[in-house]
């Protein structure tokens, strides 16, 4: 790990936080109601990016710091892009809402359908490798 | 516009930074539960919830919570992560899904701990009203 990949997980994880802000914009402007729809659209396609570039890389999942690649895209882009605490937010407001059922259903979709979009991405980049 | 895509940037930049550090400097359990990005979930999801109740009664200003929730904690956080390594797990054996479904339950009743903490904290009423 070397001074060169701290910068490029940093420039990865800024332009990725700010692309996430514009995404949550652009689906907010499209969609008005409870459900966190914008998070769910950022998580789930960051999960289906991230699996089809580990293998088209074909990076161990546990080291994607060895190349500048790795550090400013996987760990740095898709890292600052994708977010766990603002899916864990939009949980705790529709549980603040009295929605603690679609809190549930919320957390459990997007875990289910990232799952998913992880593994299609996987598997298409095993097609195309 | 501008200052809220710098102060997302740098907050962003500097969250990454350190779930990098936190990829290098917490232990790999041997089962290969990945407690790095369990830590880093965690502790973003906490400051979240923490800065968003603050900002909510006005401790803390739009931009710090800019920079604060959406950057750091954002960027420190991950989904990615979290999804792929459930999915590598749950590729890899038996033993490994039983892992990646504890891994799953973990990430997401205590995730959902530390934000509600981190909101609870946020909007405790200060012992003294602020001047």
């Amino acid at each position: 790990m070397s001074p060169a990949d701290y910068l490029w997980v940093g420039l990865g994880g800024g332009l990725g936080s700010v692309l996430r802000w514009w995404t949550g914009k652009l689906v907010a402007e499209r969609y008005v109601g409870d459900f966190p729809l914008s998070t769910l659209v950022i998580n789930v396609s960051g999960a289906f990016v991230i699996g089809f570039l580990s293998v088209l890389f074909e990076v161990d999942w546990r080291d994607r710091y060895g190349s500048a690649l790795n550090a400013a895209v996987l760990t740095g882009l898709l890292g600052g892009f994708t977010t766990f605490s603002s899916m864990q937010l939009g949980a705790a407001e529709l549980k603040a809402r009295k929605r603690g059922m679609l809190a549930m259903f919320y957390l459990l979709l997007s875990t289910a359908v990232g799952l998913l979009a992880a593994m299609l991405g996987a598997a298409i980049a095993r097609v195309h490798a | 516009m501008f200052r809220t895509i710098v102060l997302i940037f740098a907050g962003g930049a500097l969250g990454a930074v350190l779930r990098e550090v936190l990829m290098l400097r917490v232990p790999r359990l041997l089962d290969g539960f990945p407690l790095d990005i369990l830590v880093a979930n965690l502790v973003a999801s906490f400051l979240l919830g923490w800065v968003t109740a603050l900002h909510s009664r006005k401790f803390v200003s739009d931009g710090a919570n800019t920079l604060l929730g959406t950057g750091v904690s954002g960027g420190l956080s991950t989904f990615s992560s979290f999804a792929y390594g459930v999915a590598v797990l749950m590729a890899a054996s038996a033993a490994g899904a039983v892992v990646a479904a504890a891994y799953v339950a973990i990430s997401l009743v205590a995730g959902y701990f530390a934000i509600s903490i981190g909101l609870a904290i946020g909007r405790r009423r200060p012992s003294k009203p602020p001047n």
